[in-house]
């Protein structure tokens, strides 16, 4: 069976993409096996000379790197990206590639009707930037808006329309990780370039 | 013009901290810009509010209390650095310094074209509703290459660089003050100094007639073919005679007087000599510009009177006039009137005693002024303020009386 990573994407306790992330790991259970991690604990990022990332976010970069896919689920604040997710992110490319060629699955949830739709095309492109490269599932989106009335008493997705379009959406990642997972060739090169990549080196 | 340069990094070393130094002392002569920094703000959370923290609180004062701000931006995976978007996401949570603030985005970047993503997204962050900031449109200023970029004395060396960044600078000191603007509760807008000589023109004008003559209702009739008498007029809703139209008006319990948009007096309801009348008119005074109705020192009182009518600030100015005794409460009603597109069509000044209507009420109702008469009278002391308030006069009674948009005159001639 596959193993997959749920980054939940903010620090906050309570979180509706956690909620979201939850249940994915409950309905699909008999398709994969989807671990939850938190970002919580991962200090402030500020580019330490000595290129040392704490031990948390090394135990987060090794459960990526063991995994065949990462199940991103993002809040919205002020139309971007949480900052605990971006400095997740920062400190995932400092010195380390643990997203590189990784199939990555972008969800998100929001208060309002838009379901993060802003932040989620920030979350693209971070991901794409030159240290992280990860794979991210073309054409794809899940917004889900109104997040906080989304999910009943035992955290189940109420909408069964969006329900369907999760189950389509997560049927199509695991075809798109079995697909990327014959991109194998070019992925030493490509390690060996972003581990030697440096922004401070161009 | 007071600014404050944050810069976007909270790292030891950093070229946007080198950038926002060299802004604030290269351009010293433009504007005072205070630099600051970011490194000591927690990474937000919505669960852990910090905003009364002493760091935010900080940047919250300073913020606050500048003109502007200008914010440079490094580029991290494409974005702005986690740090820096904390901030923004403290400054957006419970407290919004930002929200109209005239902001400016630089960037430098070890890239040739680095920080042009990072400075896209962080105008989209400094333009949602949470932040509510007032991005400065275009004016790209990137400082590519950083490495390269500055001397030992951490000065920018190229000069047309620095060229480029002091227009930018520049434009956007404009902006910080056009955004003033926009954010100024609307000036009210100086009235037009009113017309009292009625020296226009409107187009029920009577022209080539006198106004100031004696018998301008005669010839003025006479040059527009006035109809009179048992001739009908069709009216808004119905049909009367010239004279059922007299008696009507004459049995309104007011004296009426219309001034047309022209500040023309044209019109009363004659029932009485000017002698009895609560506000004197006399017949030969109709035509008159109001001007003329008026003593010299009344002009400013009607002419402000006026202009709140024809400007809509209000439809109503109320004006007791306590000359008349204790037993009668008499006011000059000026109420705006308006043609059937609302545009201003000159005032109505209805002057009423009240008196026997609240006494009629009283008795009808079988209730009493608290203070029996002094009820009255208190209260028409309380108005009589409100009438300084109008005239601006404090000669009560001879300005109080002037203020009567047509009265005046019998007292001025
Ligand atoms: C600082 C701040 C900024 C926010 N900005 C947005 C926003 O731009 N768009 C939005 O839909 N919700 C915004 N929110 C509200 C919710 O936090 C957001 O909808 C979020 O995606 C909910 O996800 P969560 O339940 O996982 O925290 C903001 C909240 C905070 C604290
Ligand atoms: C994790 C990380 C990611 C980076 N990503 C970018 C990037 O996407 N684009 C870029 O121009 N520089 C990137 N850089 C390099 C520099 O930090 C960057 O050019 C910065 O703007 C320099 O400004 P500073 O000296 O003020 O930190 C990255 C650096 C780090 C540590």
């Amino acid at each position: 069976m596959k193993k997959f990573i749920g980054l939940v994407g903010t620090n906050s306790d309570q979180s509706t993409n956690r909620t979201l992330l939850e249940f994915m790991e409950k309905h699909f259970a008999d398709k994969a096996q989807i671990e939850l991690v938190e970002i919580k604990d991962i200090p402030l990022f500020n580019k330490p000379e000595n290129k040392q990332v704490p031990k948390e976010v090394q135990i987060i970069a090794d459960k990526i790197d063991a995994a065949d896919g990462v199940v991103i689920s993002t809040p919205e604040y002020d139309h971007s990206v949480p900052a605990s997710l971006m400095n997740a992110l920062a400190w995932l490319s400092y010195g380390i590639v643990p997203l590189l060629d990784k199939p990555v699955m972008i969800t998100g949830a929001s208060y309002g009707t838009l379901g993060s739709s802003r932040a989620q095309v920030h979350l693209r492109q971070i991901l794409d930037a030159p240290e992280l490269k990860a794979r991210i599932m073309p054409s794809s989106e899940f917004l889900l808006g109104h997040s906080l009335q989304a999910f009943d008493e035992e955290g189940n997705l109420v909408d069964q329309e969006k329900l369907e379009k999760l189950e389509k959406l997560f049927e199509d990642f695991m075809i798109f990780v079995e697909i990327t997972g014959q991109l194998k060739s070019a992925y030493q090169a490509d390690k060996k370039e972003v581990e030697n990549f440096s922004w401070e080196n161009i | 013009m007071k600014l404050v340069g944050i810069v976007g990094s909270n790292a030891e070393v950093s070229y946007n901290r080198l950038l926002m130094e060299f802004v604030a002392k290269h351009f010293g002569d433009l504007f005072e810009l205070e630099v600051l920094e970011i490194k000591d703000v927690p990474l937000f959370n919505q669960s852990d509010d910090q905003t009364n923290s002493k760091e935010v609180q900080y940047l919250n004062k300073k913020i606050m209390d500048a003109d502007g701000v200008i914010i440079s931006t490094p580029e991290h995976n494409h974005t702005i650095p986690a740090g820096l978007k904390s901030v923004i996401e403290w400054l957006s949570f419970k407290i919004h310094p930002l929200d109209a603030k005239p902001v400016m985005v630089i960037g430098a970047s070890y890239y040739d074209q680095g920080t042009s993503r990072a400075q896209l997204h962080l105008r989209q962050i400094l333009d949602s509703p949470g932040v509510n900031a007032h991005v400065f449109p275009g004016n790209e200023f990137l400082l590519g290459k950083v490495k390269e970029a500055f001397d030992t004395d951490n000065n920018i060396k190229d000069q047309r660089t620095v060229d480029y960044l002091e227009s930018c600078l520049r434009k956007f000191m404009r902006f910080v003050n056009v955004v003033g603007i926009l954010d100024e509760p609307q000036p009210a807008k100086a009235p037009e100094p009113e017309d009292l000589y009625a020296t226009g023109k409107i187009d029920t004008t009577i022209e080539n007639v006198d106004m100031n003559a004696d018998d301008w209702v005669e010839q003025a009739a006479e040059a527009v073919n006035a109809v009179e008498g048992k001739t009908y007029v069709k009216l808004d809703r119905g049909i009367l005679t010239v004279d059922q139209l007299n008696y009507f008006l004459a049995s309104m319990p007011m004296e009426l007087t219309y001034a047309d948009s022209n500040n023309q007096f044209l019109y009363y309801n004659q029932t009485a000599p000017a002698e009895e009348m609560l506000a004197s008119r006399n017949p030969s005074q109709v035509g008159n510009p109001l001007a003329k109705c008026h003593p010299e020192k009344a002009y400013k009182n009607v002419g402000w009177v006026l202009q709140q009518l024809r400007s809509g600030a209000t439809d109503a100015v109320r004006v007791h006039v306590p000359t008349h005794g204790p037993d009668k409460y008499v006011v000059h009603n000026y109420q705006a009137m308006h043609d059937e597109n609302g545009n201003y069509a000159g005032v109505n000044e209805y002057i009423l005693d009240f008196k026997p209507i609240i006494d009629w009420y009283l008795k009808q109702t079988g209730q009493e002024l608290v203070g029996g008469t002094d009820g009255v009278s208190g209260a028409s002391a309380k108005e009589d303020k409100a009438v300084d308030g109008v005239s601006g006069a404090s000669e009560k009674e001879t300005e109080t009386v002037a203020v009567d948009s047509v009265s005046g005159a019998s007292e001025n001639a």
